[in-house]
């Protein structure tokens, strides 16, 4: 029996691997895919990689980029910030769906209305996992979490967040906006490529929601996580791109 | 047929306009004043809607005291300051159709002179004289050049007001080398300098000094105005 | 470096003017700016200038959003700042409050208002407290409080220099009168004064190969353990401790044989002077002490100001409700002098205010 070892990208930073998240999380896979984009692309060296509060947090010195980690909501601003400095660098935003719906919801909205040549990277697991498994923007109707213990109730807190749809809504044409999934690993990763391409292109805003596992939270073994992507997960949110200056087929 | 000058025309329009802190107000309230004193009918109206704070309205009552017609926010309509009160005074929009003399403050802005499309009826007024205020000690118009393309920038301009001061500081020489530039820009942009306006603390030594064009000794109204 | 004045000008402006080219005399690259009133001139005339002077600005959707790019820009190693007053403030010491964490040399001009909540957009004192210990931390920033507008010229510009040579937030406290004021000053060149100013440097986008020339820098502001935030707060406030003298400045005026000293900052210290000066020709024996940065505190040098004139009594004026005085009184903590105050929140104070209150309690 031969063992194969997976590839480690090269802009991964070693000495933080293994890392930190829960075993099944989906923010591994993220950002393996976002690794092998950022080497294909060659841009490791000219690459700012911001995190917000949550888990999306962990990755604070995951990678062998510079990074800089921000309060809670506030990765896109500080990322405007950086990119306005110095537009030669290439600003990459990571946050989950209370960073980027809830909390800096006015940020996410306000950088894609002003075309912010940057890329958002926003990993929707539908709840707040750092902090013990509370409703999210993106909790699917009838989903129980620590806040909404007897299931979601549209009527009482509203339906869930469609992320890209109202990005790519008030974005310009020439910003990247589309909606993955880690179960789709090759989709995920031509996505996230897409988006940092655009950026470098200099033509726009570019966003990305990937649709995450989180079995702590979700409390689901290893077939219950992937059922509940899959098949709950991807029903209410399509995967796809909602805007893409490439055109179709042509990336 | 005599031509018609600010001085003979039945009525008087001027419109004051100019950079942030040059001196507009000052001036329209000493102008107003002027004209009321020879016996005339003066509406002042304060148009500033970029800056609704420093303008006539804490010393509304005291111009009105002296006989002016001032169309003004007062404390009780000005809510807020700006944050939360209206910005255009509605009996502004129709100042013209008062009776007498008509001197309007406008504020500063990107507008220029195009902040007058508020009142009604401003383009049929043939007594309209619009007058740009330069002070050379503002740093926006402290050199002929600058001087020059800030005026270029307002829109309609008919004539200037020379207006160089340092507030408390000011001397003659600051007065007199502001008036040069001013002068020199109006003869290049074929504006003349309406009058040069002097501190009337300063009527002494510059009585001794003969200058060519119309002075006016002005009284300070506006520190009184702080908010 | 760009030249604003070919030699030194006396300038007729307002204190926000004032403020926008004192940040272009400093060579500041960006500004990031939300309107609120009194602050709204620096952004108009920033804006106006920026073009002329290849500077940049963005008006953001809200003052998070302006601190945090602000702390953004710097981190990339840019000198840039922003401005706000009042409920601006208070959102923006979130972003204070990182770039306190972080040491990220922001530089922020506060145009005080009345408060509490929106209050009037007119003028106060009521910023102190939050401008001074905003945010969840221990107030390690640096306060200038200007009263004249060569002041707001000559601290906007240091306030640059401080902030990149000590790595601290720095803050220019005005308010609302001082923004609006008009009067003469001067503006110049720093170099023309022979004032060198500190280059700026990026914290992140270090360039050259990450693994070959060097390890990516990590920037990061939480900790796991109390023991590594405490470990990180110790050694910051050593640092900031051990500063401070060199940042300290304060204007004192005949205190040497006073009986009553007047303690102020800011725009009402104009109204001290003036006092003060008034007292002395009724031969009532008034002293003056202004603290120009309320963070660091001159504390050393006021209690030196009451030990040698042995005055018996402080007075301290301000327009709030005694939020200059609890500032005070921690700084000077086991003086025995008889403080006394005078508490006008969100109005002007002027020399009659201060000479009527001194002749009730003398």
């Amino acid at each position: 029996m031969t063992t194969a070892t997976p590839a480690i990208p090269k802009s991964w930073y070693l000495p933080s691997k293994p890392h930190k998240f829960c075993p099944g999380c989906g923010h591994g896979i993220i950002l393996k895919a976002l690794g092998e984009a950022i080497d294909d692309l060659g841009i490791q060296d000219q690459t700012i990689f911001g995190c917000d509060i949550g888990c999306s947090l962990l990755a604070w010195n995951f990678f062998a980029c510079d990074s800089t980690q921000t309060h809670h909501g506030r990765t896109n601003p500080v990322m405007v910030g950086i990119k306005r400095a110095r537009p030669e660098l290439i600003c990459v935003g990571y946050m989950g769906d209370g960073g980027g719906y809830s909390i800096g919801s006015q940020h996410l909205l306000n950088s894609a209305v002003r075309n912010e040549k940057i890329t958002v990277i926003l990993c929707n697991n539908t709840n707040y996992g750092m902090t013990g498994g509370q409703m999210s923007p993106t909790t699917l109707p009838g989903q129980k979490t620590e806040t909404s213990p007897y299931g979601r109730d549209p009527e009482q807190t509203g339906y869930p967040t469609m992320g890209p749809e109202f990005v790519a809504a008030v974005a310009s044409d020439n910003a990247y906006v589309a909606r993955a999934t880690v179960s789709k690993y090759k989709q995920l990763k031509k996505y996230l490529k897409n988006a940092l391409t655009n950026q470098i292109q200099g033509n726009g805003f570019s966003f990305v929601e990937v649709l995450s596992t989180c079995p702590t939270n979700w409390k689901t073994n290893a077939q219950q996580t992937w059922a509940f992507l899959e098949d709950e997960m991807e029903k209410q949110y399509p995967v796809g791109e909602f805007k893409n200056p490439f055109g179709k087929g042509d990336n | 047929m005599a031509k018609l000058t600010i001085e003979n025309t039945a009525r008087v329009v001027e419109a004051y306009i100019g950079e942030y802190a040059s001196g507009k107000s000052e001036m329209a309230i000493n102008r107003a004043l002027e004209l009321n004193k020879q016996g005339r009918r003066v509406t002042l109206v304060d148009l500033d809607t970029v800056e609704p704070f420093y303008t006539l309205r804490p010393i509304k009552k005291i111009l009105e005291e002296q006989g002016l017609n001032v169309i003004s926010f007062s404390h009780e309509d000005a809510f807020g300051l700006g944050e939360t009160g209206a910005m255009l005074n509605p009996r502004a929009r129709w100042a013209l159709r008062h009776e007498g003399d008509v001197i309007l403050d406008i504020g500063y802005g990107v507008y220029g002179a195009a902040t007058l499309n508020l009142v009604e009826g401003i383009d049929e007024c043939p007594e309209l004289k619009v007058l740009a205020v330069i002070n050379q000690s503002r740093p926006m118009t402290n050199s002929h050049e600058r001087t020059k393309e800030y005026i270029l920038s307002l829109g309609r301009v008919d004539g200037l007001v020379a207006n160089t001061h340092l507030g408390n500081e000011t001397v003659t020489e600051v007065v007199l080398q502001g008036l040069n530039i001013t002068k020199e820009v109006g003869e290049e942009l074929n504006l003349p300098i309406v009058y040069m306006a002097v501190d009337e603390d300063l009527w002494e030594e510059m009585n001794q000094i003969s200058v060519s064009v119309p002075v006016k000794y002005i009284k300070k109204y506006m520190p009184g105005a702080m908010w | 470096m760009a030249r604003i004045t070919e030699q030194p000008k006396k300038s007729f402006l307002t204190g926000n003017e004032t403020v926008a080219w004192a940040c272009l005399a400093a060579d500041a690259e960006i500004m990031f700016g939300y309107p609120i009133t009194p602050q709204n001139e620096v952004m108009h005339y920033w804006t106006r200038l920026a073009p002329k002077y290849d500077r940049s600005f963005l008006q953001t959707e809200d003052e998070l959003s302006a601190g945090f790019t602000t702390c953004g820009a710097v981190q990339a190693g840019k000198k840039a700042f922003t401005a706000t007053a009042g409920p601006g403030n208070v959102l923006m010491q979130e972003p204070f409050g990182m770039a306190e964490a972080m040491r990220l040399p922001t530089v922020a001009v506060i145009q005080q208002r009345g408060g509490p909540s929106s209050g009037t957009v007119v003028y106060s004192q009521q910023e102190v407290t939050l401008t001074t210990f905003g945010g969840n931390g221990e107030g390690h920033r640096i306060v200038y409080s200007t009263a004249t507008h060569q002041e707001i010229y000559d601290y906007t510009i240091k306030a640059f220099n401080t902030a990149w040579k000590y790595r601290f937030p720095v803050f220019v406290l005005g308010d609302g009168y001082q923004a609006k004021m008009r009067e003469p000053l001067e503006l110049y060149n720093p170099e023309d004064r022979g004032i060198e100013m500190v280059k700026p440097y990026p914290l992140i986008g270090l360039g050259g190969e990450i693994g070959v020339d060097r390890e990516p820098s990590h920037l990061c502001n939480i900790y796991s353990l109390e023991e590594e935030l405490y470990e990180v707060v110790m050694k910051v406030s050593a640092e900031y401790e051990s500063i401070s003298p060199e940042i300290e400045e304060y204007e004192e005026k005949n205190c040497e044989d006073a009986d009553i000293i007047i303690l102020t900052h800011g725009i009402v210290s104009r109204a001290a002077d003036d006092a003060v000066k008034a007292l002395r020709t009724q031969g009532i024996k008034a002293g003056y002490f202004r603290p120009i940065t309320l963070r660091p505190y001159p504390a050393k040098q006021l209690r030196e100001a009451i030990q040698k004139s042995g005055a018996k009594k402080l007075l301290i004026a301000e327009s709030a409700y005694g939020q200059f005085e609890r500032l005070t009184k921690q700084e000077i903590y086991g003086e025995t002098i008889q403080v006394e105050h005078l508490y006008m929140p969100g109005v002007g104070i002027i020399d009659h205010d201060i000479i009527t209150k001194v002749k009730s309690i003398l």
